[in-house]
């Protein structure tokens, strides 16, 4: 199969980890175990559904944040907003004094952090907050920050396009979109491995029953360039955030905008890629100097580092040889404290440097 | 009429003492007579200083913007001609010598002293959007479509009070490359209807554009370009109806390259990236010198994991019309998946400055 930066991932209604049929490769064995992709790929398929990618959005009555925390209030431009839950169920209300609207909260996306997406007359609203882990509470919705409603039906909060919302239900979930268009009756919640590896499914049917099979793509083979492209499909592109303009520090959470920006993104080298540092199907790793093999990979002291044809030769830190990430990628914090992100556009940071963008 | 008197004023003038006056009184009083707003006086005067003083700058430069304002087109045309073969670092001059220039059917010469005038900095206000809009109508005319809506688009919103905006408009819409008085007879409507469609689509006003495609395809059913706009109009929000919109095109008009383009652009977003190659391969070898079909053949053979092949049509693309930023990013990507570093960077850096500047105010 083709490379390609939109390969890997396609809308599918059988985005499904459990297949109802018995393994027939040597004989069907009378109680045979239902295959999984777990059954050939344990390493990469049982941790990955319990990660931030593979839960993605928390639908009633899974809604764990909120349970946990069952009245949120905040107050901003003039109006009031309270979610609460009880008996497993959510609602978003939103109160100017004189009159309040309520609406369940039927998607929650996120796992730490969430924003809500609203049903209002047909249409479909971005949550005017959300809640914040690093707030342990509700805080205005990132980006939406300029947002002045003059109204409850403009304090639900941003009113999104078909496209945009068809986007949000298709990174955080998995077979909630056909062809462009909601499909919510299938909409299962979280990054399943049919989201990235297209086939998948198909393939482990086929296996399952003893047959040929064909197999997905090997995600492995994608340089740097590309790899940004395909994580990008949800994590923004380069392309993207430029062609929307989302300059300044919001963009710090588009991972792959940001690393491409790097003066060390080699686009045909994979020491630079996502997965160099991050595995998809394992939680994130916060141990910022777990990251300094990937960084040495090219920075090695010895010089002994061959890089792609046309780079310039990696120098080697003279400050230090460890907890690289520290210095070379800043946290940036939101300016309503909302949350703190790793900026990935590698440099030299010097004290007072204007945020690059 | 206006010659006579002209001629009477210049004997006059000349006759002054009894003797042929001197460039500098000629020169003074050219410039009282324009202070004075007296400008038929002022225009000979110059015309006279300058017979005498052939390098004289300054002189062409009045006798060319006082012509334009007397609707003086072929006067204008010459002393604009003159003043930027002494001082070509003037603006406003190539503009009102382009505008000139389309007034008495010099439109390739237009064209390029039009361009080279809105390259400048700090035209006049009230200038400059006149210049846009017929540098608008010549690229349509020269066949630069998307570089002519670009110009055109800004006025929509006078299209409804300006049969020429809607004339316009419609004329780049259906990519027909006439000027606005060419259209003939029989086109009239439909380029009309074409063009008030189009506005409503640029003013995001949906339900007015839609109704106004629908009224478009219902009408004329076959005419070249209908299909074509409707399918550009859908392809961002409803890609399969856009892709059967394209595809009908194709068929009452197999030369349109631009739908190729488009139709490739889409199919390979479902994935179908070998007919979206034969596509985007074949509007590119039939319109080189379109820059829509290069780019989708660039990007579908970037997608099929060809960035080296790729490269040279979105070069192509990029040098075709360096206004879109989608071909530079596009490039840029091109450059990176195949280890020109340096190159990516540079598009990198320059897609983000035009990126700024067209979000600037946002």
């Amino acid at each position: 199969m083709n490379g390609g930066r939109r390969a890997g991932r396609q809308s599918c209604g059988a985005a499904v980890l459990c297949v109802a049929c018995a393994i027939g490769v040597r004989g069907a064995a009378p109680h045979a175990k239902k295959a999984t992709c777990a059954t050939c790929h344990p390493a990469q398929a049982r941790p990955q559904p319990a990660t931030g990618m593979g839960i993605g959005m928390e639908l009633p009555p899974d809604q764990r944040l909120l349970r946990e925390h069952p009245k949120l209030t905040l107050e901003a431009n003039g109006y009031r907003y309270r979610i609460e839950s009880a008996h497993g169920k959510s609602t978003y209300t939103v109160s100017d004094g004189s009159g309040e609207l309520t609406l369940p909260v039927r998607y929650a996306f996120g796992v730490q952090s969430e924003t809500f997406v609203l049903e209002y007359g047909g249409r479909f609203y971005e949550s005017l907050v959300s809640y914040y882990h690093p707030l342990k509470g509700l805080g205005i919705t990132l980006g939406d920050e300029g947002l002045r409603p003059r109204s409850l039906v403009e304090a639900i909060g941003r009113q999104t396009s078909d496209q945009e919302i068809a986007a949000c239900f298709d990174c955080h979930g998995t077979g909630g979109v056909k062809q462009g268009k909601l499909a919510l009756d299938s909409l299962q919640p979280g990054v399943t491995c049919e989201h990235c590896h297209a086939g998948a499914g198909k393939h482990m049917q086929a296996i399952a029953a003893g047959k040929a099979a064909a197999f997905p793509r090997k995600l492995g083979t994608m340089a740097a360039e590309e790899m940004s492209n395909f994580c990008g499909q949800c994590h923004r592109t380069w392309e993207t955030v430029v062609s929307l303009g989302l300059f300044g520090e919001k963009n710090v959470r588009f991972q792959p905008y940001r690393l491409a920006n790097s003066r060390c993104f080699l686009g045909d080298d994979r020491r630079i890629r996502c997965t160099a540092c991050h595995d998809p199907h394992t939680e994130l790793v916060r141990d910022d100097a777990s990251y300094d093999r990937a960084c040495l990979s090219c920075h090695d002291l010895k010089g002994a580092a061959p890089v792609g044809a046309g780079a310039a030769t990696p120098k080697a830190c003279p400050a230090g040889d460890r907890d690289c990430v520290s210095c070379h990628m800043p946290k940036v914090r939101m300016p309503a404290g909302q949350a703190i992100f790793t900026d990935h556009q590698i440099r030299v940071v010097h004290a007072g440097d204007p945020y690059p963008n | 009429m206006r010659v006579l008197f002209v001629t009477v004023l210049l004997s006059t003038i000349a006759a002054v003492g009894g003797k042929a006056a001197s460039f500098d009184e000629l020169a003074e009083k050219a410039a009282a007579a324009r202070r004075a707003n007296q400008i038929p006086e002022a225009i000979a005067f110059y015309r006279q200083a300058v017979e005498l003083r052939a390098l004289w700058a300054e002189g062409w430069w009045f006798l060319g913007t006082l012509s334009y304002a007397s609707f003086q087109y072929a006067d204008c045309q010459d002393a604009f001609d003159k003043f930027v073969k002494l001082d070509d670092k003037r603006p406003l001059a190539w503009t009102l010598l382009g505008l000139c220039e389309f007034e008495t059917g010099a439109y390739d010469r237009a064209l390029d002293h039009l361009r080279r005038g809105l390259a400048g900095e700090d035209l006049a206000p009230d200038v400059e959007p006149v210049a846009r809009f017929h540098y608008g109508l010549l690229l349509s005319r020269a066949g630069n479509f998307d570089q002519g809506r670009r110009e055109l688009e800004r006025y929509a919103r006078g299209a409804a009070r300006e049969p020429m905006l809607v004339e316009g408009l419609g004329l780049n819409a259906l990519h027909e490359r006439w000027l606005p008085n060419e259209i003939p007879a029989e086109r009239r409507a439909l380029i009309e209807k074409a063009g008030i469609a189009t506005s409503h689509w640029i003013l995001g006003e949906t339900d007015r554009a839609e109704s106004g495609f629908q009224e478009l395809l219902q009408e004329y059913p076959t005419a070249a370009g209908v299909h074509y706009l409707y399918g550009f109009y859908l392809s961002s929000t409803r890609p399969g109806q856009a892709m059967a919109e394209l595809r009908r095109e194709l068929e009452l008009d197999p030369a349109n390259a631009d739908a190729a383009a488009m139709l490739a652009l889409l199919l390979m977003h479902t994935e179908d990236t070998a007919k979206a190659l034969r596509l985007a391969e074949a509007a590119a070898t039939e319109q080189p010198s379109d820059a829509l079909a290069e780019y989708a053949c660039g990007e579908v053979l970037a997608e099929t994991g060809d960035a080296r092949t790729a490269i040279a049509y979105l070069e192509a693309a990029e040098r075709l019309d360096p206004a879109v930023l989608q071909y530079r990013m596009a490039l840029a990507g091109a450059y990176s998946q195949t280890g020109r570093y340096e190159d990516a960077r540079r598009e990198r850096k320059l897609s983000m400055e035009m990126a700024a500047r067209a979000h600037a105010g946002d």
